[in-house]
């Protein structure tokens, strides 16, 4: 079955992987996405399926033929940090790290659909996305901080 | 260059609140301490995570991202009843499962591994395992398993009540309850009648789980008679003893590596269930496994924060002073766990002459418990607090006022001082920040159905660290350094602050310097990640090995540069003399040593005789309750305290804003509901076992006081990851009492705790 991830044309067996995580995961090799909870609780798999944020615990493989996936591994242009990864650097918005690619994938949609958005907006369009660290006070700061410079747009 | 002394001595440190005697190695040297006043250029400042890169691209592998050439998956039954008996059980099915490899169950594993036994002590116990080629096919069996189960069920007990009754139904062979642990020191009875005014409370507070959102998992690869072990886990050290005593293997033969970390707050100290299955199956089978909890086994089965059950009673002066301070608690363990109750911040917090104490920990048919962040104080100051302040309101008396009053000025149950202790400084300093003496209480109906409210509480916990912990200064020979060192960064920062303290110790560029940690074949030991240990105990060793390794540059360019090595310094990647005026810089050195390589060793001295070493501070909020629907909402905390010197205070700050997220979990949701009718937990997932989101946090204005504390290591820096869950719950429902006027005497403040508690 043929999907693009990252802009890359792949095939994968959907028959081995019933969801779109287990197919990132174990047949691509992209383990950025995490499986936490698996059932769509915590956001640590959030991908992008044609533009939206999706759950890829929760998302059939076979439902994402010729679909466009985007993971926190196509969020860097080469070796170009996204201003977000940037920006989670800058302001420690990653402690152990487990969540961290499931916040920037949400954080880079956010950030596309409302390029300004407010604190309150912010910690709302974030809520779906667990962190046991306690790191979402620099993660909106983080968020912020590239709102404000204006960077996120592609 | 030294005079001969002792190498090895007695001493005592504390881990996770208790006291140890044990035996240290004293250091060749100890460097002199950085005091508040020494000129420090990298310590002290906040260069970026240095693994933060991998993160943010997802490019850090943790345990679960590890794969293997060939690589099988593990999956675990486990016991879907409290207590009983497993009389029958069916392996033979799943064997014949497409994919299925292997099989274990009763019988099956080494006795230290406490894996598959047929008397069942809880809902969640381990069963049987299987081994696939995929982790759809182990499941796929696991299941078939499952409905093979036949037990004889026995009467169980989930609760202090029912473990207490006359006719319960044992729990442990030995018996339901421990033997009190009684604590008294000077005369309580004189201090209660001593007492114009004396209250007494009982207080609750849940079991709470960790919820690392890495699962505890493992993946074991047997070569020949050798095991490498890949854990999410906070001592690789303990995990690698664990499994060569539970499998009879020389320590020598097993390697334990953990690279990136999930999570941790205290439930992945040592080898599980996991590890031994994977360790087991790998054996037989002679192929890598991954065994990794699905969120309902790490819910379920990978330990938590007890229950306490608080009575307290709390005898004052008319003017505030303490006279007395009684605890009577009962803290159901589980099927098992360390005998560490909340009593202990009842005899540290306060200057009180008469103070009784008394733990009763009860054993009930549910999962184990282990040390959750703070253990012990984080219950204890809930009563304390509480009581605390329900006094401060029975004597009208501003609550600052009355901690202030009864500062500890000693650590009393040591009677001896403490390395610094400057909790006065931190309620002054956040009633600054947060406003406190200005505030003037609306009338509660101001704000129709939705009311405010203030609150404080305070903390201390003790952070020296301790003995033994080991490090390396490599230098290579393009001037470039390796620290090696074996702990573990749960996603504290370790990685980057030891790579600062070298740099600084060395003299060296900070972007020159990286910290090697995580593998137990490879590196020198140190403890576990725990009890917010892990800067005040490796920190000073490895600072040690980067002086000891700055000593052989010196020495090295004072022979080249033709200039006594008296003379010679470092900074910035370069030796110079005082003037200035010959220089060497570390590559031009290296170039000229070739490949003559200059490793520095360090070591972690004893704690300094006769001193308490603690980290304390004070947490202040102010919360919003809607008395028609009972939701409560924190606005605000303010959180100030002392750890002495904080080495990186970005990476720092994010620890307090870790603990204080934390700590607002457990005053307003977490909790872990267990059927008493059935014994089995409910909430076993993230939906209904709820943490704080994004969407729950108040604003966070968090900070320590600026300093050292060269008494307590020459680094001058004590621990800092656990003392700031402690205050946070106390702080929010004293200000959910001063909204209401009343207080709701059991955490977490649900609505309908909060409704019932209006209702009264």
């Amino acid at each position: 079955m043929k999907l693009t991830v990252n802009s890359t044309p792949r095939d994968v067996d959907a028959g081995r992987s019933p969801t779109l995580l287990s197919a990132l995961r174990d047949q691509l090799a992209l383990t950025g996405s995490k499986l936490v909870c698996d059932r769509g609780e915590c956001g640590a798999c959030t991908v992008r399926l044609d533009g939206d944020l999706v759950y890829a615990c929760l998302t059939l493989t076979a439902a994402c033929e010729n679909a466009q996936v985007q993971t926190v591994e196509g969020l860097a242009t080469g070796h170009e940090l996204h201003p977000l990864q940037q920006a989670f650097i800058t302001h420690d918005a990653a402690q152990c790290g487990f969540c961290t690619p499931g916040q920037l994938v949400a954080a880079a949609a956010l950030l596309e659909r409302t390029p300004h958005p407010s604190d309150d907006e912010i910690r709302s369009a974030m809520s779906g996305n667990l962190c046991r660290c306690g790191t979402y006070p620099k993660i909106v700061t983080a968020i912020r901080a590239v709102a404000d410079a204006g960077g996120a747009a592609k | 260059m030294t005079e001969r002394r002792a190498r090895f001595v007695q001493t005592t440190v504390e881990v996770e609140g208790r006291t140890e005697t044990r035996v240290v190695e004293m250091p060749a040297f100890e460097p002199a301490p950085w005091t508040a006043d020494t000129p420090l250029s990298i310590v002290g400042t906040s260069p970026a995570r240095v693994d933060a890169f991998e993160k943010v691209t997802g490019r850090a592998r943790y345990t679960a991202d590890i794969v293997r050439p060939g690589m099988l998956y593990a999956v675990i039954v486990r016991s879907p009843i409290a207590k009983g008996t497993l009389t029958a059980i069916d392996l033979d099915a799943a064997r014949t499962l497409p994919g299925v490899r292997a099989v274990m169950g009763p019988g099956d594993a080494p006795a230290l591994t406490r894996l598959f036994r047929r008397e069942i002590g809880y809902a969640g116990q381990t069963l049987a395992a299987v081994a696939a080629d995929s982790l759809d096919a182990a499941t796929r069996a696991a299941r078939i398993i499952a409905q093979s189960l036949v037990f004889d069920v026995a009467p169980h007990a989930v609760t202090v009540d029912d473990a207490i009754a006359p006719d319960a139904p044992k729990v442990r062979s030995t018996g339901n309850t421990v033997e009190p642990d009684i604590v008294e020191r000077g005369d309580v009875a004189r201090g209660l009648a001593d007492a114009d005014v004396s209250i007494t409370r009982e207080y609750r507070t849940p079991v709470a789980l960790h919820s690392a959102l890495e699962p505890h998992g493992a993946v074991c690869e047997w070569n020949g008679d050798h095991l490498t072990v890949w854990e999410s886990t906070q001592g690789i050290f303990r995990v690698r003893a664990d499994v060569a005593k539970a499998l009879s293997m020389p320590q020598g033969k097993v390697r334990v590596l953990k690279d990136y970390m999930g999570g941790g707050f205290g439930a992945k100290n040592g080898a599980g269930a996991h590890t031994y299955t994977a360790a087991l199956f790998s054996q037989k089978l002679g192929l890598p496994v991954r065994c990794m909890n699905d969120r309902e086994a790490e819910q379920t089965d990978s330990g938590n924060r007890p229950a306490t059950l608080q009575r307290v009673t709390i005898a004052a002066r008319r003017d505030g002073t303490l006279t007395a301070l009684v605890l009577d608690a009962h803290i159901p363990l589980g099927i098992s766990g360390w005998e560490g109750g909340p009593g202990q911040i009842y005899h540290e917090l306060y200057a009180c002459p008469n103070v009784r104490t008394s733990e009763t920990c009860v054993y009930i048919n549910a999962s184990g418990m282990q040390a959750f962040r703070g253990p012990g104080y984080v219950e204890g100051a809930f009563g304390l607090e509480s009581a605390m302040n329900a006094l401060a309101r029975e004597l009208q008396m501003d609550p600052v006022a009355l901690r202030r009053k009864n500062l500890a000025t000693r650590d009393q149950r040591g009677d001896r001082p403490f390395s610094g202790n400057r909790l006065d400084e931190c309620y002054i300093e956040g009633m600054k920040r947060f406003g406190w003496s200005s505030i003037i209480r609306p009338p509660s109906s101001a704000i129709g159905c939705v009311k405010r409210g203030v609150g404080v509480a305070a903390q201390t916990w003790p952070t020296g660290g301790g003995p033994p912990s080991y490090a390396l200064v490599r230098i290579n020979s393009d001037a470039s350094v390796d620290v090696l060192a074996g702990p573990q960064d749960l996603g504290t920062g370790a990685r980057t602050i030891l790579a600062q303290i070298a740099a600084e110790g060395l003299g060296a560029k900070f972007d020159t310097v990286r910290a090697i940690i995580g593998d137990t074949e490879r590196l020198p030991y140190t403890g576990n990640s725990w009890g917010s240990m892990t800067t005040p105990s490796v920190g000073p060793a490895v600072r040690m090995a980067a002086e000891d390794a700055r000593a052989q540059l010196l020495e090295a360019a004072s022979q080249l540069l033709e200039v006594p090595v008296e003379e010679l310094t470092t900074s910035n990647s370069v030796i110079h003399d005082l003037s200035r005026s010959r220089a060497l810089s570390f590559s031009d050195l290296c170039k000229q040593l070739g490949n003559l390589q200059i490793v520095g060793r360090g070591s972690r001295g004893p704690n300094p005789p006769g001193v308490a070493i603690v980290t304390v501070g004070a947490q202040f909020a102010e919360v919003e309750v809607d008395v028609d629907t009972g939701v409560v909402r924190v606005l605000r905390i303010v959180a100030v305290h002392d750890a002495g010197r904080i080495i990186n205070p970005a990476l720092a700050e994010s620890q307090l804003h870790g603990g204080i997220i934390q700590g607002v979990g457990y005053a307003l949701f977490e909790e872990r509901q267990i059927d008493r009718a059935r014994g089995v937990p409910l909430n076993t997932n993230l939906h209904d076992y709820r943490i704080p989101t994004m969407a729950d946090i108040p604003a966070i204005d968090a900070s320590f006081l600026p300093g050292a504390d060269p008494i307590a290591n020459h680094t001058g820096a004590r621990g800092i990851a656990e003392p700031p869950i402690i205050p946070t719950a106390p702080a929010i429902a004293a200000a959910v009492a001063d909204a209401l006027g009343v207080e709701v005497r059991e955490i977490p403040l649900t609505p309908w705790r909060v409704l019932g508690a209006l209702v009264q």
